[in-house]
């Protein structure tokens, strides 16, 4: 098992290394981020004093070397718009979009597993047909899309939710149904089809056999084995969502890193575009690794091998 | 024994193929999703015959006409104007045609460079295999948005780009069923037995694997094809997709935000022309799947 | 030793719709255990003897269709129980054991904790009353170190050792009746003579009722009192178990004898009897004798209509038109060249 966990700590590295070097290339070769950062109307003059400053004529080896090690002691850069260091910068707005993925997920999970349980139990009833409905209807949505319809009906119609804005947890509630509906369809499918397995085994017979009581039957023994790829999935989950952030904070006006990211790219403030990515790309990766090692965790048939 | 091979040849049985189509043909969501597919393909094609209007047009004084269905509506402008005095239907329609467009065009390059990788690592395995694998997990640890949004933004919008971004960023889910449906049939007899009588690698590419795996393939291929539609809209709801004057239902999303309370049906149209298309590709990819996974199988 | 039976079914029937027909995997059995006796039911796969337990416990698939005329459990009627009723009765007065201990036990958590779930389920135990039971359950069939089995996995245990505990898990409520489907089939042969003998020696000193169902009849001889036949649903052989094995009567009973090697009989090279055919299809009512077209013996009165359990003495009964005394059959009958269509 440490072996295993070694392993995969081995390769989590690696890749965000290789990540780190793919985003690096993607943001200093497309179009000349001189150009960018000096703005538009910009003179030559102005363009070379930026490329001189932030040293993009050097050979681009020397320049990601460079900022790697700047990065691997904690610096992040500065960023050119807001004259503030990233590592600062980045700080402040993480908690805003760590909450509203951890909310996003939650209700995900909230919503995608019960469903997946009752629809493998009562198979082509009407909350059979009823969750497979919902998981068809859920992808064809696009999230910002969901993002404005929520808007539209609980605060413009209702007028039970605020539309902007992050200070307390009301704030959260629609972003986070925004962002977890899509992860939604997945997960229940996933969640349906490992319970329909999982309740014709062997062992779920024989927990019946021995008249233990439905809920002990279905959750205990049935749900605790069909939700163990479940869990390597939300994990996955959390990773596109870190992604999709930057759609409904920009929408909702959370200042989350997404948002950050979002108004960077406006501006070309390469250096916090450079390090959001890298931080985002490095939690995909992280929570990519805990689901893996949760599944191993969890799965009581990896423990053996 | 002559006059054996005098006879014409006993009837072919059907080909896989007819077999899928014929058993698709009796799934109820294959003909709907089938239907709506068409009918907006066919509205993009015929959109100069449809609508009269030039969608880029702009015309200050016809601002914000609303539909016919309500009270100021006039049949002059089906579906109202926008902003900018454009009439609604035509960019609808015109925004259709960049939506197809780009998506079909993107899984095109997608579909090429997963099913090459797929291919390469479902059939050699070992070294090519692991290499390909590292590879698609970099891209899956890459946030596909931001990526995107982050090169057009630098390198300056295009039709071109945009379509290039996405069809080089979208390719991650046809490596993996690619490579997966490719390992199980390189151990198949057929494949050996094609190397058994000498056929070149290239051969059994063409002939034995690529053929068997059409039905995972087109199963990708909606569900990706529904992927580059949505990100395209999404990159131009954020102004970084389809620039104007071109249309695209993003673009017509994101200049109707402003109207939220008082035109919603600005944000509707637009809204719900997306939300159908995927929905039918949705339809269309899901019977396919149902039809061609071997459960299935009669 | 006069006490009412364990168990009594009449005419149970499980019926099963599927697409426009229907199947009918049980046609109607007759079942009686008594106190202390095993009762061996035999058949190949697809007789319908494993449905019939699960018909017995409460546990068929939501589409089976359950008919009976009489279902009693130490003479409570279970023909109308409601589910709640069932789960009450299950692992408590009647328990059931299943052929493939690899997969019946939960891979998820240990010996003990699947032990104290059955007990607390069924009794109001604490948790060390619940270990307690455990541990003198566990050594009861002879698991060493029943201590340090209760914190180990399902994985941990050999075959054998597993199926011990299985028995253990039947024996926590102290059950009237228990069933044994395949008990032995998935493991070695020597451990397969342990399991045997560890049934019989609980059965012996705690009276048990039981039923061992089993496609072997090596596993028969030395177990049962009785012995059931079933085919295609129906039971077509009753009787003592050594009446049935020395001088079966019914013709498909005869050809299972006739294709088992005999240890010290049998010579190299003699040819095995078989029976020709595959399991007759399920659907329709029988309007002919069910094993016709296997039998070698098949006549004109074998399709007039359907057969009836004919008593042959002794409670010997047998679902068959041949002669009750044991004439008329062939031995060399089923020895054949090749299949006869």
């Amino acid at each position: 098992m440490l072996l295993y966990v070694l392993k995969r700590l081995a390769m989590t590295i690696l890749v965000i290394a290789v990540t780190s070097v793919v985003a690096f290339l993607l943001v200093h070769l497309s179009g000349d981020p001189a150009a960018a950062m000096a703005g538009e109307g910009a003179s030559a003059a102005d363009i070379a004093a930026v490329r001189e400053t932030f040293g993009f004529n050097r050979p681009i080896i020397v320049q990601y070397l460079d900022w790697l090690g700047r990065v691997l002691q904690g610096e992040f850069g500065r960023s050119y718009y807001l004259r503030m260091d990233v590592g600062e910068v980045l700080a402040e707005r993480m908690p805003v979009t760590a909450t509203l993925g951890v909310a996003a997920l939650s209700f995900a999970l909230l919503l995608s597993i019960p469903l997946g349980v009752a629809a493998a139990l009562k198979p082509n009833t009407l909350i059979d047909r009823f969750a497979l409905w919902l998981a068809v209807a859920g992808q064809a949505l696009p999230s910002f899309l969901f993002a404005l319809g929520l808007m539209y009906v609980f605060g413009v119609y209702f007028r039970i939710l605020p539309i902007s804005g992050g200070t307390s947890w009301v704030h959260f509630i629609m972003p986070s149904i925004a962002l977890g509906y899509y992860a939604t369809p997945a997960i229940m499918r996933l969640t349906r089809s490992g319970m329909m397995d999982v309740l014709q085994s062997d062992h779920v017979r024989t927990a019946r056999a021995y008249g233990l009581s439905p809920w002990r039957v279905v959750i205990r023994h049935g749900l605790r084995h069909a939700i163990v790829p479940v869990v390597s999935l939300a994990a996955v989950q959390l990773g596109f969502m870190l992604g999709g952030s930057i759609i409904i904070e920009s929408i909702f006006s959370l200042k989350g890193i997404g948002y950050l990211a979002w108004e960077s790219i406006q501006r070309a403030d390469i250096e916090v575009i450079q390090a959001i990515l890298l931080v985002i790309a490095t939690a995909y990766a992280v929570l990519t690794l805990l689901a893996d090692l949760l599944n191993a965790a969890l799965d009581p048939r990896i423990r053996i091998s | 024994m002559a006059t054996v091979f005098k006879q014409p040849p006993p009837k072919m049985t059907l080909s896989p193929a007819r077999v899928a189509l014929r058993r698709a043909a009796r799934h109820g969501s294959f003909w709907v999703g089938g239907t709506i597919l068409a009918v907006i393909i066919l509205a993009a094609i015929f959109a100069p015959l449809l609508s009269a209007h030039d969608p880029a047009l702009q015309d200050l004084s016809q601002r914000y006409i609303p539909p016919v269905w309500s009270e100021d509506g006039s049949w002059e402008h089906i579906l109202g104007t926008d902003n900018l005095g454009r009439d609604y239907l035509a960019r609808l329609l015109y925004g259709a045609r960049v939506s197809l467009l780009i998506g079909f065009l993107t899984i095109l390059i997608s579909g090429t460079i997963g099913t090459v990788l797929g291919v390469a690592a479902g059939y050699w395995g070992g070294w090519a295999d692991l290499i390909i694998n590292f590879v698609v997990t970099i891209r899956l640890t890459l946030p596909v948005v931001l990526v995107a949004l982050v090169v057009v933004a630098l390198v300056g919008s295009s039709l071109t780009l945009l379509i290039l971004v996405i069809g080089l960023l979208l390719w991650d889910r046809f490596a993996i069923v690619v490579r997966s449906a490719t390992q199980q049939l390189a151990q198949r007899e057929f494949v050996t037995a094609a190397r058994t009588i000498g056929s070149s690698t290239p051969r059994i590419l063409f002939r034995e694997i690529l053929p068997n795996i059409t039905g995972p393939l087109i199963v990708v291929a909606s569900i990706e094809l529904a992927h580059a539609i949505l990100l395209e809209a999404a990159l131009s709801f954020l102004g970084l997709g389809v620039q104007p004057p071109q249309v695209s239902w993003g673009l017509m999303v994101a200049e109707a935000k402003s109207q939220l309370l008082f035109r919603p049906w600005m944000i509707a149209v637009p809204g719900a022309a997306l939300v159908l298309l995927i929905f039918a590709i949705n339809l269309v990819g899901d019977a396919v799947r149902d039809v061609t996974t071997p459960e299935g199988k009669a | 030793m006069s006490t009412a039976p364990v168990l009594e079914v009449k005419g149970l029937k499980v019926d099963i719709p599927v697409a426009d027909d229907v199947l009918h995997p049980v046609r109607g059995i007759d079942l009686e255990v008594g106190r202390g006796e095993t009762v061996a039911i035999v058949g190949e796969s697809g007789c319908g003897k494993s449905l019939s337990a699960l018909a017995i416990m409460g546990l068929l698939p939501r589409s089976a269709r359950l008919s009976a005329e009489r279902i009693a459990l130490n003479g409570e009627s279970l023909t109308d129980a409601s589910p709640r009723r069932w789960r009450q009765l299950r692992g408590d007065r009647i328990a059931m054991i299943f052929q493939d201990p690899m997969t019946a036990l939960d891979p998820a958590y240990r010996i003990g904790d699947q032990m104290r779930e059955i007990l607390q389920q069924h009794r109001r135990v604490s948790r060390r009353a619940a270990r307690e039971r455990s541990l003198e359950l566990l050594a009861k069939v002879g698991i060493p170190s029943p201590e340090e089995r209760l914190s180990q996995y399902p994985h941990q245990l050999s075959g054998g050792l597993r199926q011990r505990v299985m028995i253990a898990m039947a024996l926590l409520c102290e059950p009237e009746l228990i069933i044994a489907d395949e008990p032995t089939t998935a493991l070695d042969v020597t451990i397969q003579a342990q399991i045997l003998r560890l049934l019989r020696d609980i059965q012996r000193e705690t009276g048990i009722g039981l039923i061992l169902i089993t496609h072997d009849l090596g596993v028969v001889a030395g177990m049962a009192h009785r012995i059931v036949v079933m085919y295609g649903g129906e039971v077509v052989e009753v009787g003592a178990c050594d009446a049935v094995l020395g001088k079966p009567l019914h013709p498909y009973t005869e050809g299972l004898m006739r294709s088992i090697p005999v240890p010290g009989e049998t010579r190299r090279g003699e040819t095995l009897g078989f029976i020709p055919g595959i399991v007759p299809r399920q659907t329709g009512q029988l309007a002919q004798c069910g094993f016709i077209d296997r039998c070698p013996y098949a006549h004109a009165t074998c399709a007039e209509g359907p057969i009836a359990l004919r008593e042959a003495g002794g409670g010997h009964l047998m679902r068959c038109v041949l002669p009750k005394d044991g004439s008329g059959r062939d031995p060399q009958a089923w020895i054949r060249d090749t299949e006869a269509v």
